[in-house]
């Protein structure tokens, strides 16, 4: 069995989570943020891979479960991207502080 | 605690994870951000294996070391950053964030860092990349084949998002 | 026939709705319009009245507001005071409204002004008919309304308007009097039923200082509407108006409507005696006080006007001598004799277009139908002998005797010899000498604007005769049928006081006729003699001055000190709430910067203070 206990699974994805949410939250650069945003969906990976074997009833499913975030994730890399490359058509930027048509 | 062997690689790997995010936050150029996460992205691929997933890390490193990276930096590299630092406003900010982002995880530290489940035998290191494949096709065969088309319409609206409007190139000359 | 009283009033209602719709349209038909609905009502009056002579009070009312317990009624109500009154109203407004014909003929806003006739008509009328004080007081303040507008017709002229506000303002100051007055009377009886507060008061059930306060605050309100001293200062300042409306409003309208109001609440005011005493000393002190401003003033309509406050102190002072049918009398040997001047007055002026009487003189031979009209209205409110105004005046005077006021009598005596002197003044200023100023060209008013003023002429010389000491007090039997609490209906005086009455008016008469029929005695011997009485005279007692010193000025000074606490206090307050709002709201559209990365951190620093505040508070870190 495992010697490794499940908080420190989760203290780690924790960890990265918030390491994740700073950078996506304080950066400048758009590309930055994206990738912030995967390492928090990693995090969240790391979560459902360690529930998926040292929770209270260990299966299979918490595995396909991350399967699918990791091709979401995926998808949303490719689409993210997809959207920068034409933000930047129109703006010549990346900085994320320079998109604010919201305000509008 | 124990101080195992699997402990030894765990703590290892969760140190190379936390210093590739550390990085990313602290350097500099772009390029050099998106290449400390790839640690990171790698020391979590050894994680799974630790958790009998060995199917996921190979996606793990496929994805997101591969795939998701290199995206990335076709991203960066397709447009023009001036790779200065940061600037200076938005510091408050940034010192409110931080604490919050350290209240909130010392909340779900104190939540996290003593649960503790009975631990109850499990199969999943036998034949993991069997029993992932069974689950898919059987029990989660509507969310994958409903995953497929996720990935066809990301696809179609990032080629479409990408692609230059010929018409306004047009209007523009 | 009373009970389609209720008829009576909807007819000028009509005409007011019909010409405000219509008017712009119908222009000069407008006045037919008014003439007709007019004369509906004054017919049906009549009828009323005579129905009234051979049955009792009729009475008909409905629940209009059920408060709580308590249902408030409307409705009408006629008894004898109601009856005489309705056909005093309508047949002077009826007369004005076919004078007006003439006399507005090619005025542009005829329809607007026969509207406002209407609508002065009908308030006068409700609240003739009104059977609480309730319906009284809202008919009241439309009477304030329609004079208001009447008097403020010419809005281009500054003293019209000034005039309009002026008749407004001082007989609101009454009026919150009144209100008072009814809301401490409903406080007592639990009833604006004028039937039920006088079986209150007569069963003992408010106690004296109540009914006295009541009584006063009551009158107040009546002392503002009939132009008593020390409101009076509207009356002629209201001369602004057209003259029909002068007519209207001095004979049977607005003014009659103070004395109608303490003459139908007479057996509140007789409760207490010294209520009736506070009526009588301001109605004899009113009487005099303007017939001395009288003398001296040079403007017809003004003069007339005085000697309308005059004629009403006489009329309170006979109320607050008991003499309940004596007031009502001269109210309505009043209206006829006052509305006939004021006609013929406005027929004068009609032909001189002035109103200044330096600048008249020898119109008896121009003004051949219009001059001995106006000499029979001078005679009667004179009092001479076989004329309307004697005998109405010597009831009050007999009253006043009888009741034992014998100061007040002899004031009253002299304010009659003022009466007699100032009328024939202004007759023999007028009407003979030699021509003053542009009189060349003048021309009989027509004929539409004689008629009334023959009609009104025949009653200033008959109407005196339904109530005399000599044929029979059938007026004054009438009033008093069937009621306890509003005296006697004849009061036998010593007969000496009619040759006192006759005596003085005919002293005056003279003594006006030496002055300026003959001119034996100079003119101006009062004048240069005594210079400082002259001049306080022509002032009129400088009681506007002492308005505009003490209450005007007051009043702007302490609105000052109200607008400077408004601007610094207040606004400075209001500022400062805005300021911090306006702060705020700037602050946080600092927030609405457009950067999705603000956004997401102040939601996520919001859901972070959430997760540590429950986390502490919910017992979750042990």
């Amino acid at each position: 069995m495992s010697t490794v206990p499940i908080s420190a699974y989760l203290t780690l994805a924790l960890v990265l989570f918030c390491i994740g949410l700073f950078g996506a939250l304080t950066k400048r650069n758009t590309v930055i943020v994206l990738i912030s945003i995967e390492l928090m969906l990693n995090a969240v990976n790391i979560n459902l891979v360690a529930f998926s074997k040292l929770g209270m009833a260990p299966s299979i499913d918490g595995q396909v479960f991350a399967l699918f975030a990791i091709a979401v994730a995926a998808a949303e890399a490719a689409v993210g991207l997809a959207i920068l490359i034409a933000l930047y058509r129109n703006r010549k930027s990346v900085n994320i502080d320079e998109f604010n048509t919201l305000k509008n | 605690m124990i101080f195992s062997g699997e402990f030894l690689i765990f703590m290892l790997l969760a140190l190379i994870a936390v210093m590739g995010g550390v990085l990313m936050i602290n350097l500099t150029k772009v390029v050099h951000m998106v290449v400390a996460l790839v640690f990171t992205f790698v020391s979590i691929a050894g994680i799974f294996v630790l958790l009998s997933a060995e199917f996921i890390a190979a996606v793990q490193i496929l994805i997101y070391s591969g795939a998701v990276t290199i995206i990335m930096l076709f991203g960066i590299m397709l447009t023009r950053h001036n790779d200065e630092s940061e600037p200076k406003t938005g510091r408050l900010r940034k010192i409110l964030l931080f604490l919050g982002v350290l209240g909130f995880g010392v909340v779900f530290y104190i939540g996290v860092y003593n649960v503790d489940f009975p631990q109850a035998a499990n199969t999943l290191h036998e034949n993991n990349t069997e029993q992932i494949g069974i689950a898919l096709y059987s029990k989660y065969i509507i969310p994958f084949e409903l995953t497929s088309v996720i990935l066809l319409v990301a696809l179609i609206g990032a080629i479409v998002l990408a692609k230059r409007d010929d018409q306004e190139e047009a209007d523009k000359e | 026939m009373m009970e389609n009283a209720w008829i009576i009033p909807l007819f000028p209602l009509l005409s007011f709705l019909f010409l405000i719709v219509f008017g712009k349209r119908l222009r000069a038909v407008s006045a037919y319009i008014g003439i007709f609905l007019t004369f509906a009502s004054f017919i049906i009056s009549l009828l009323v009245l005579i129905a009234r002579f051979g049955s009792p009070t009729y009475k008909a009312e409905g629940i209009w507001l059920t408060i709580g317990d308590y249902q408030l009624t409307a409705g009408y109500e006629v008894n004898q005071l109601n009856a005489l009154m309705l056909v005093i109203v309508s047949l002077v407004s009826f007369l004005v409204h076919m004078y007006s014909k003439g006399y507005m003929h090619g005025d542009g806003r005829i329809s607007v002004f026969y509207a406002y006739l209407g609508l002065f008509t009908f308030a006068m009328l409700g609240l003739v008919l009104s059977p609480n004080l309730l319906q009284t007081y809202i008919f009241w303040e439309l009477v304030g309304l329609g004079s208001f507008l009447l008097i403020g017709f010419y809005f281009y002229k500054e003293e019209a308007k000034a005039a309009a506000k002026k008749a407004f303002i001082m007989t609101r100051i009454g009026d919150v009097g009144l209100f008072i007055g009814m809301i401490l009377l409903f406080w007592q009886v639990g009833s604006f039923e004028y039937d039920e507060i006088f079986a209150a008061v007569s069963a003992g059930m408010i106690s004296e200082q109540m009914i006295t306060l009541i009584a006063l605050l009551i009158f107040i309100g009546a002392v503002g509407k009939s132009g008593q001293f020390p409101l009076h200062t509207w009356l002629p300042d209201a001369m602004e108006g057209p003259t029909p409306v002068s007519a209207l409003i001095h004979a049977a309208t607005m003014v009659a409507a103070g004395v109608y109001l303490v003459a139908s609440m007479f057996p509140l005011f007789a409760a207490s005696e010294t209520a009736m005493m506070t009526i009588a000393i301001i109605g004899a002190f009113t009487a005099i006080f303007a017939a001395s401003i009288g003398i001296v003033q040079k403007d017809i309509k003004r003069v007339l006007a005085y000697s309308t406050v005059s004629q009403l102190g006489f009329m309170m002072l006979a109320l607050g001598s008991a003499g309940y049918v004596a007031g009502v009398f001269h109210l309505m040997t009043h209206a006829f004799f006052k509305a006939l001047l004021f006609l013929a007055a406005g027929s004068v002026i009609h032909a001189v277009h002035t109103q200044d009487i330096e600048k008249m003189g020898g119109l008896w031979k121009k003004l051949r139908v219009t001059g001995p009209l106006f000499l029979i209205g001078t005679l009667a409110i004179s009092g001479v002998p076989l004329l309307s105004g004697f005998f109405s005046k010597d009831e009050i005077l007999v009253s006043t005797w009888v009741h034992g006021h014998t100061f007040l009598f002899w004031l009253a005596v002299v304010a009659a010899f003022f009466t007699a002197f100032y009328m024939f003044r202004l007759f023999f200023m007028v009407f003979t000498g030699e021509a003053r100023g542009k009189t060349a060209n003048v021309k009989e008013s027509p004929g539409v604007m004689v008629i009334p003023m023959l009609i009104l002429a025949v009653l200033a010389i008959g109407a005196g005769y339904v109530n005399t000491p000599w044929f029979g007090t059938f007026l004054g039997d009438w009033l008093t049928e069937g009621n306890q609490a509003l005296g006697h209906g004849h009061v036998e005086g010593p007969a000496w006081i009619m040759v006192v009455a006759t005596a003085v008016s005919l002293l005056g008469i003279l003594l006006a006729w030496l002055m300026y029929g003959k001119k034996t005695i100079a003119r101006d011997w009062f004048s240069a003699g005594v210079p400082t009485v002259y001049g306080i005279l022509a002032n009129k007692y400088y009681i506007d001055e002492f308005y505009k010193m003490t209450i005007v000025k007051g009043t702007t000074a302490f609105s000052r000190i109200l607008h400077f606490i408004e601007v610094i206090v207040v606004e400075g307050i209001m500022k400062m709430v805005a300021g911090i709002i306006s702060g705020l709201s700037k602050l946080g559209s600092r927030f609405q910067s457009g950067q999705v990365q603000t956004y997401g951190t102040v939601a996520f620093l919001g859901l972070a203070i959430l997760v540590i505040f429950f986390a502490v508070t919910g017992g979750y870190l042990k």
